[in-house]
């Protein structure tokens, strides 16, 4: 038994003391002796115990104090074992296509079904980003006219007028 | 000729490393008979003093050296092999007791009258003290398990402070705090009792 003064702060207690917190029991139970053979029937057990607890038992012809052919054996088992999970990985991977990228799925017209109201052969544009905005605009050149514009003094016929209306050109906005 | 050219001819049964491995066996044998002889009463006293059943503490002691049988390889590199086959114990017999359903044995006064020793005391003193031993037992299992742990290896005159708190896994000064907090947790509860 080591004697120090620490060890004298742990096990020195006054007798009163030992009885005021029941330490006298505990002693008294820490100091039972051993029952008689004890140790003979601990011995018989580990004698009776398996030499010694693998997870996996080598046959004896494998056991590296066979020397060579042992050894020989053993790497051959090694390399059987790395050439099946290798084939397996292989065989997984060459099973397994690389996924090919989105395709643009390109919807068929709609057909109106009966009933119901058509679109009117509109087409729904989609929204556009605002363009860049010129701060100094170029100057816009004027186009002259070669025909003189008519006064309302004279008119014109229902067809001519509208001939006219179509292709008259626009003004330039004068500044 | 070279083992491995004897072991192809034949003529060689054992080989030289087998010669080895047989006398490493006889003496990691011849070592752990000596740990059995030497520390087998130590380790059934602390078994004994958490489980307070004869049978189940030699069980557990059992199972601590087959634990050992186990990892002999390495007893070598045990520093201090007692406070490591009490460390290993005392960790079965704390999982024991957690599993167990069954009460101690000793928590019966009569068998603690006839478990504890009791010379020249009268059949009246032999009947109060067990009665007392029980009374004190029944005050440590209501401490916190980390001060009772503490208060229990305590006991053990031959296991120093360092010792508790390496088998317990923690510093001394956290043995020495927690013992102090079970002395006066203990001396509370007994004096409510007496009160």
């Amino acid at each position: 038994m080591k004697n120090s003064n620490q060890d004298l702060s742990v096990h020195y207690v006054s007798h009163q003391d030992l009885s005021s917190t029941g330490e006298d029991t505990l002693r008294l139970i820490a100091g039972l002796p051993a029952p008689a053979g004890l140790e003979d029937r601990v011995q018989a057990g580990l004698r009776a115990a398996p030499a010694k607890a693998r997870i996996l038992h080598w046959p004896t012809a494998l056991l590296p104090s066979r020397g060579l052919a042992g050894s020989w054996m053993r790497s051959a088992a090694a390399a059987a074992i790395v050439v099946v999970v290798a084939g397996g990985g292989w065989g997984i991977y060459s099973r397994v296509q690389p996924s090919q990228p989105a395709r643009v799925l390109v919807m068929p017209p709609r057909v109106g079904a009966g009933g119901g109201f058509s679109n009117a052969g509109a087409m729904r544009t989609p929204q556009t980003l605002n363009g860049p905005v010129l701060l100094h605009p170029a100057p816009v050149q004027p186009v002259q006219a070669k025909t003189p514009a008519r006064t309302a003094k004279t008119p014109l016929s229902r067809g001519q007028a509208a001939g006219k209306a179509a292709v008259q050109p626009v003004a330039p906005v004068a500044k | 000729m070279s083992a491995s050219q004897a072991v192809f001819s034949g003529w060689m049964e054992i080989s030289e490393s087998a010669v080895d491995e047989r006398d490493r066996q006889h003496a990691e044998e011849a070592a752990l008979a000596a740990l059995v002889s030497q520390y087998a009463g130590t380790l059934y006293r602390v078994a004994f003093s958490v489980l307070r059943n004869a049978a189940d503490a030699e069980d557990a002691v059992q199972e601590a050296f087959m634990r050992v049988l186990r990892h002999r390889d390495t007893l070598g590199e045990v520093r201090d092999q007692r406070v490591w086959l009490i460390r290993i114990v005392w960790n079965i017999v704390l999982d024991r007791k957690r599993r167990a359903k069954t009460r101690p044995e000793t928590d019966d006064v009569a068998d603690l009258a006839r478990v504890l020793p009791c010379k020249g005391l009268s059949a009246e003193e032999i009947a109060s003290a067990a009665q007392h031993h029980a009374h004190v037992l029944a005050c440590v299992e209501q401490l916190p398990p980390k001060e009772r742990e503490v208060l229990m290896l305590s006991a053990f005159e031959e296991l120093t402070s360092v010792e508790i708190a390496t088998v317990l896994g923690i510093t001394e000064s956290s043995v020495r705090s927690r013992l102090f907090r079970a002395r006066n947790l203990m001396a509370g509860l007994l004096d409510h009792a007496r009160s």
